[in-house]
């Protein structure tokens, strides 16, 4: 088993390995967007209201000179 | 209408005066054909734009338009002009390699929605083209066809995924080509080659019969020369399609009425948050001489702030790359080897994100279009950005399998398309200048869900102020 918890942990759950070195350095880079989220905790979260994108698409349209 | 042929060079037409001019008689279909045949074969050597050239069916098609305007049967829209397109858009019975080892020999048994209504408009489908692995990535580089090259300097990346459609609508291989656009794969190269992209609003185009990556943000779009080439374009593409669900039911308006150049009063944001930060300086030159020719033509700019974006960003980074992991599962599993060390390396790390942070992303996108909406086009029309923070990199600083330091500098060339995809907004990107190597740099303009016609209005406007999108590459 890799001693890297993550690239174990997506072995487990996928059965992928990491495919080469770039891998490793790729998954590394998820540490910035980690940190970002991290810093944002307790200001972001699950969308509790009932909610659609497409809904929202067509609520935001330009009003209607 | 554009102004009567008056060069003798036709593939330096854009798509609209090419069909105008098809249209009205000054030219044969078949001209145009052999004159986009002409520059592929000077100068596709060096541009690596194209796949596959299907030369004699081009040909065989031009001269049933000619026939069928001489015998005076109805014309589409773009009838009688040559395209090719991302080879990522199935056609039965031809094979769609995705840019990829996995599907080199992968023949559909559908044909995509857009190439239907292409075809019916008259538009003759020369050929697919070059394009990132899979469209993921935002350079050009392909390994397994070899990298796109700038037409500006080969040196130099094209942008990507599209790479192929940009670098050859830039070198005149021909008038328009299909891109797709999940974190900015039509703008990037755009901006990068120097011509025009539009990324319509998320569900505005038909992508029944295209390779998908990411379904949440997945766009089909054109790379043209002109905003009214793009205005044609989504006139003949846009509009629900039965075979795809996802396909919005609104309305398609005639884009290019909207193309009066009269932008007095247009309310245009300049959104200070994130979309400058770290932008080099010739490109905020460039940015701000934009600003200057919008005004100079009756709009009016205000810096705003969005304090939406940093959400934005951070879910824009999780929705594609998961969405793109789950897709390539059994393909990572059973051929890693077979996809090139960047993309794999990159598919890789989109197994890592917990699902709930997934589940989380999508189900804000709702709340956060309209928070974005609210902060940024309440009071505003359009919102304006750079396309690309930085100067063009070149191709070898940006090559990860050469060297995988070279990881950040490649993920930051999308850093100001990818939060549209997310919000789902209508986005162009637009020619506004030269950095001090020569090579193009892009204004991006974002509008309102479905004001597709907004943002082109405002590009013609652009574009008839300046002369930037006239540039052409010295080959």
């Amino acid at each position: 088993m890799d001693p890297d918890p993550t690239i174990a942990a997506i072995a487990r759950w996928s059965g992928i390995a990491p495919p080469n070195e770039a891998a490793r350095i790729g998954l590394a880079d998820n540490a910035a967007l980690i940190t970002e989220i991290e810093a944002m905790r307790g200001t972001m979260g699950f969308e509790e209201e009932p909610s659609d994108f497409k809904a929202a698409l067509r609520d935001c349209r330009e009003p209607t000179p | 209408m554009n102004a009567p042929v008056a060069v003798t060079d036709l593939a330096s037409l854009s798509m609209t005066e090419a069909a105008d001019a098809f249209a009205t008689g000054e030219v044969a279909a078949t001209a145009l054909v052999e004159a986009c045949l002409a520059r592929i074969d000077a100068h596709d050597a060096v541009v690596n734009s194209v796949i596959r050239l299907d030369r004699e069916a081009a040909l065989e098609a031009a001269a049933a338009a000619d026939a069928a305007r001489a015998a005076g049967r109805p014309l589409g829209k773009l009838a009688g002009v040559p395209m090719m397109h991302k080879d990522m858009y199935y056609r039965a019975g031809r094979v769609s390699s995705c840019g990829s080892k996995i599907r080199r020999d992968f023949i559909p048994g559908v044909t995509a929605t857009v190439l239907e209504r292409l075809d019916a408009a008259g538009a003759i489908d020369m050929g697919t083209l070059n394009m990132a692995e899979f469209a993921q990535n935002p350079t050009g580089h392909n390994a397994h066809f070899g990298h796109c090259h700038n037409p500006w300097d080969p040196a130099y990346c094209t942008g990507g995924s599209s790479s192929g459609s940009g670098a050859g609508v830039a070198a005149r291989f021909f008038y328009a080509a299909l891109g797709s656009d999940t974190g900015g794969s039509i703008r990037l190269p755009a901006t990068l080659c120097g011509v025009t992209g539009l990324k319509g609003t998320q569900t505005r185009v038909s992508r029944a019969g295209v390779m998908p990556l990411s379904f949440s943000c997945d766009n089909v779009g054109p790379l043209v020369r002109t905003a009214r080439d793009a205005a044609r374009f989504m006139a003949v593409t846009a509009g629900h399609d039965p075979r795809d669900p996802t396909s919005a039911r609104e309305p398609v308006p005639d884009y290019e009425a909207a193309l009066t150049g009269d932008i007095r009063g247009l309310r245009i944001a300049v959104c200070e948050t994130f979309f400058l930060d770290g932008a080099d300086a010739p490109v905020v030159a460039a940015f701000e001489a934009a600003l200057d020719a919008l005004r100079a033509r009756g709009a009016v700019v205000t810096r705003i702030s969005a304090s939406s974006m940093r959400a934005i960003n951070a879910y824009t980074a999780m929705v594609s790359r998961v969405e793109g992991a789950a897709i390539h599962a059994n393909w990572m599993r059973e051929h890693p080897g077979d996809y090139a060390i960047h993309l794999s390396a990159r598919l890789f790390g989109g197994y890592a994100f917990p699902a709930h942070l997934y589940v989380e992303a999508l189900s804000r996108r709702g709340p956060l279009l309209r928070q974005f909406v609210a902060e940024a086009l309440t009071g505003h029309d359009i919102v304006a950005t750079p396309t690309l923070k930085t100067r063009v990199p070149t191709l070898a600083e940006t090559d990860i399998d050469a060297d995988p330091a070279n990881w950040s500098r490649f993920m930051a060339v999308s850093a100001n398309t990818r939060p549209f995809n997310y919000l789902g907004l209508p986005t162009i990107s637009i020619p506004c200048g030269f950095d001090d190597r020569g090579l193009p740099i892009g204004l991006q303009l974002a509008g309102r869900p479905f004001a597709e016609a907004t943002v082109l209005k405002a590009a013609d406007a652009f574009q008839r102020e300046t002369g930037w999108h006239c540039k052409a590459p010295a080959l």
